[in-house]
This record gives C-alpha cells, structure tokens and sequence, in this order.
C-alpha cells in the first residue's frame, strides 16, 4: 500500500471531507498539481475547477472546488476552498459544478 | 356593581392568556433556533482554525510582507460597524450593543476624529438614523440565519472603503456567545487587520522557511486577507446570530413566567369577586325574604 498523508477539504461553512488519501490532485492557478505523501511544504493558490481524491481506503472522490488556498506541511495537506462540493459523477461535472459556482460569484448571488 | 369589576378581570385574564401564547410559542422557537445556529458556529470553526494557521504560516515565512489590509494607519475617520438583530422582543440585547458603539462614536466626536457607520440589522439602522447619525451601508435581512454570501458583502464594503482611503480603522460592536446563558457585547477591531499571533509556544509549529509559494508569498497574502475578513465577518454574524436567538430565548421565557404569575393573581382576584358578587345576592335574597316575613 502506498504511503498516505492526512487531507482536510473545509469550505467556510463545513468540513467538505476529511480523512487519510494517497493522492490528491487539483487545480492551482499555476495549473494542475498532484500531490502525494511527503510532499514539500507548499502553500499555493487554488483555481476553479475539479479536485480528485484517492483516499488510503475506499473509492475515488471527486469535488467540485471554487478558489481558495492548497497549504502542504509536514504531510498534513489543506485545501481551504472558497466554495466546495463532493461531486457523485465524473470529473466532467465536478468542473461545470464548479464553473457553475464561479459564475454565481460573479453574479454576486452565492447562496450559504 | 361587582359584576362589572368580574367581567373587567375575566376579559384581562383572557388578554393575558392570548399574549401568553405567543410570548410562548417565540420561545420554542428561539430555542430551535438557537441549536442550529450553534451548529453552524461549530461547522465554520474549521475553516476559521486553518486560515489562522495558513496566515500564521505565511506570514511567518514570508517575513514581514506588508499589504495594505496589515498596515495600521493614523485614524482620520473612524468605521463603526454595529450588529445588531432586525426585529426586538429579544431583551437587552440590541441595547447593549448600540449603547456601546454610540459610546464610542462620542469619544471619537470629543476626540475629533470623523466617523462612518456601518449599520448590520434593521435595530442598529434605526437606532443611528434617529439620532441624526449618517449611515453609510445598512445591511439587513443578514442576522437571522447568516450566509457565507453575506458575510462576504459586508467585508467587501468594509474593504473598499478602507482600501480607498475613507476609513482607517474598523471597529465591530457585536455580541459574543458564550454559552445559552451568557451572551456577551464585545468591541472587535476587524480592520487594519492584526494578524494572530505568531505562536510562541512550540506546540504549533511555524513553517519552515522552506515553504514553496505558487505562484509567490505575495500573491497568496493578497488573495488571503480578504478571504481572512470575509472569515472574521462570517463568524461574528454566527455569533451574533446564535446569541439573538439565545437572548430572544431568554426573554421569551421571562416574559412567559410574567404572565403566567399574572393569570394566578389575576384569577384569585376574580375568584374574590364572583364569591363577593354571591354574597352581596345571598344577603339581598335573606334580606327581601325577611322584609315579606315581616310585613
């Protein structure tokens, strides 16, 4: 079995997900990452788009994610995310949900 | 006639028992209320506890970056933002705020510093309205159940205003809630941003200097602060949230026991004057009876 690290996935208003994963990989605005155990001490800022998750035991989980902040140190990864949302479904949803959140941003309605 | 004085009380009793009903039924539902709103206080503790750590982390690693939220200027004019609820019957609870930011918006007048108000809830804007006080933004409709969206409004006007130069300083007057029984006003300086101690004590550990930024320390501190207002704005309206409804609670039940001892005093009163209104017919009947015997 690989070697795992701890993620938090926390949104403003709750803890998206939470758990042990062997992989994560996401959008930053420099593009996409993908981070696995012992990664470097990294702090970066997040895009919109979709989040993958390989969590240490069970299936893949996919979110949808709105801007925010990736924070890697000492194998305990953050993904503080403006807006986010476990996608049931494809990475092709989970990125429209997404954009679907950015543009309700911009409209200046984002509902809690 | 002492028919008259009962049927004065029995149409009190009735008035007091229909107020009772309602004083009742608000404080049910404060109290369902009130547990709600503490879930959501404990929902965005996260967040909040990992963007503390995430500006403690950059900041200690990016050295002494400065932005303009950070930079504490000298105060020209001075923002107040009240909280407050949009609707009463919730004890002394809009008062206690509102006493204490007009307070300090006098001590800025004697100081002769300007100020601009920030009303949150319809008590706080008519409260300044009345008393001659300009009211630059009114937010209403927020306090009730809290979304991250308004949150996010009310930083971003407080923002603007301090990025374009016409505050230099934000204070919130807003309630703190303590637990079911102690909600507490409080003065909260929300802008030129202090940033959360560096913790001293090993237990937390500051990054490295070795942090990798994306793109670059900079960039990240200016896409943070304004995400670490928004954050600040959302848990004060949580908690003033939570402790309306607390303090609504609160009152309610008070209000409720009032009417209750009411109704008891009330219904012995009436008791004494149907027993009164009997005693008057008893004799009038004893006293024309022996008047017949008599004559």
């Amino acid at each position: 079995m690989a070697k795992s690290f701890h993620l938090d996935v926390v949104s403003p208003e709750s803890i998206v997900w939470s758990g042990d994963a062997e992989m994560l990989v996401t959008r930053t605005t420099e593009g996409e990452i993908g981070i696995l155990a012992d990664h470097e001490p990294t702090m970066a800022a997040l895009a919109t788009g979709s989040t993958v998750i390989h969590p240490a035991e069970g299936d893949r989980v996919t979110i949808a994610l709105h801007g925010g902040f990736l924070q890697i140190f000492q194998n305990e990864v953050t993904l503080l995310t403006d807006r986010a949302e476990i996608a049931d479904g494809d990475v092709e949803q989970a990125r429209e949900l997404a954009q679907a959140f950015a543009e309700a941003e911009d409209a200046g309605e984002i509902e809690a | 006639m002492a028919s008259a004085e009962l049927r004065l009380i029995r149409r009190r009793i009735r008035s007091v028992k229909s107020t009772m009903k309602i004083t009742r039924a608000m404080e049910l539902i404060a109290a369902s209320r009130i547990v709600k709103a503490q879930q959501r206080v404990a929902a965005a503790q996260p967040y909040t506890d990992k963007m503390n750590e995430v500006i403690r982390n950059v900041a200690a690693a990016s050295g002494s970056a400065s932005h303009a939220l950070l930079d504490a200027r000298d105060v020209g004019t001075a923002g107040i933002l009240a909280v407050t609820s949009d609707r009463g019957l919730a004890g002394a609870y809009n008062s206690a705020i509102l006493r204490m930011a007009e307070a300090r918006l006098i001590e800025y007048r004697v100081a002769g510093v300007d100020t601009r108000v920030y009303a949150i809830g319809r008590k706080a804007q008519a409260y300044f309205q009345y008393r001659g006080y300009q009211i630059e933004q009114a937010f209403l409709g927020v306090t009730d159940t809290p979304g991250y969206g308004d949150a996010r409004a009310v930083a971003n006007v407080v923002m603007n205003d301090y990025a374009e130069g016409t505050v230099d300083s934000i204070e919130v007057f807003t309630t703190r809630y303590v637990s079911a029984l102690t909600q507490t006003p409080m003065q909260w300086p929300l802008l030129p941003i202090e940033p959360p101690e560096t913790a001293k004590d090993s237990e937390s550990a500051t990054a490295p200097s070795g942090y990798t930024f994306e793109p670059n320390a900079e960039v990240i501190l200016g896409r943070l602060l304004p995400r670490y207002v928004e954050a600040m704005a959302f848990g004060i309206l949580l908690d003033a949230s939570a402790s309306e409804h607390a303090a609504r609670r609160r009152a309610m039940k008070a209000a409720t026991e009032n009417a209750d001892e009411l109704v008891r005093i009330l219904s012995r009163q009436a008791n004494q004057a149907r027993q009164a209104e009997i005693t008057t017919e008893i004799s009038e009947i004893v006293g024309g009876a022996e008047a017949l015997t008599n004559g």
